[in-house]
């Protein structure tokens, strides 16, 4: 049977002390690393059950656990690559169960990237 | 209230298993969610880490390119990362390039390239950036 501690606080000898609403808050609660490119698809990821490639650049992704509420935080980045600098930007429509993001080339235009990746933080269900 | 005072969690049956209560019921990894790197840095000059977790060196490979460089290795390159940069040398508010357009460049477990841009690649006072995944 595994054993369970129930604390407020962690203490380090030497390197403080943490209250234990920051490693609860603090923990992303998802995130994924995904090809945008062809057939998507999830490289590694945390609570994340699913994608759905919408359109050219632009996923849904699907949460394992729910989120308690549409109020989170989820941030986007891409890789740069030749022709496509970078340039993701995110229009994130959110839900408590699913974040839809936009990747963008540098003309503004609708882009696949070959490396999506979101995190979000917040409060599960 | 209560209060642990320890150096080193570890997982009874598995090192870095420890399941932490992160909703009204809902469980998660706390190894899982917790971020494995960040770094603050500037790319003006001298590019120098204001301050870090888990990075060892940076590289300047050129105007707006930089190599990050990490102190424990990740177990491979399938980490997930977000990025901000103001695309900019400035340091204020107002100074952000609406022509922003930075992004992680090659991959590896040992370190990620991060691309500052700006309608052409530019040294960038803002260089923040965040690795979630799974540490060797």
């Amino acid at each position: 049977m595994a054993g369970k501690i129930i604390a407020d606080t962690l203490e380090h000898s030497t390197a403080g002390s943490l209250d234990t609403q920051y490693v609860v808050n603090g923990s992303a609660k998802a995130w994924v690393n995904f090809n945008g490119t062809g057939t998507i698809a999830i490289r590694d990821s945390l609570s994340v059950s699913g994608l759905v490639d919408n359109n050219t650049g632009n996923y849904t992704v699907n949460y394992s656990s729910s989120m308690d509420n549409d109020d989170y935080s989820s941030t986007v980045s891409a890789n740069a690559s030749s022709g496509l600098f970078g340039t993701l930007q995110s229009e994130a429509s959110m839900t408590t169960t699913a974040t839809n993001i936009s990747c963008y080339n540098g003309s503004i235009s609708p882009a696949d990237h070959a490396v999506v990746c979101l995190h979000t933080l917040g409060d599960l269900a | 209230m209560s209060e642990i005072k320890v150096d080193t969690l570890t997982g009874k049956t598995t090192a870095k298993d420890i399941t932490v209560t992160v909703g009204a019921t809902a469980t998660q990894s706390l190894e899982q969610g917790l971020a494995k790197a960040w770094v603050n840095f500037t790319g003006i000059t001298t590019t120098a880490s204001r301050d870090s977790l888990n990075v060892s060196s940076l590289t300047d490979l050129g105007t707006g390119q930089t190599t990050v460089t990490y102190t424990n290795v990740m177990n491979d390159a399938n980490y997930t990362g977000s990025l901000y940069q103001n695309g900019n040398p400035g340091s204020a508010i107002n100074n952000f390039s609406n022509d922003y357009a930075g992004g992680f460049g090659d991959r590896t477990a040992s370190s990620y390239g991060i691309y500052a841009y700006s309608g052409t690649a530019v040294d960038a006072y803002h260089n923040d950036s965040t690795i979630f995944g799974d540490l060797a």
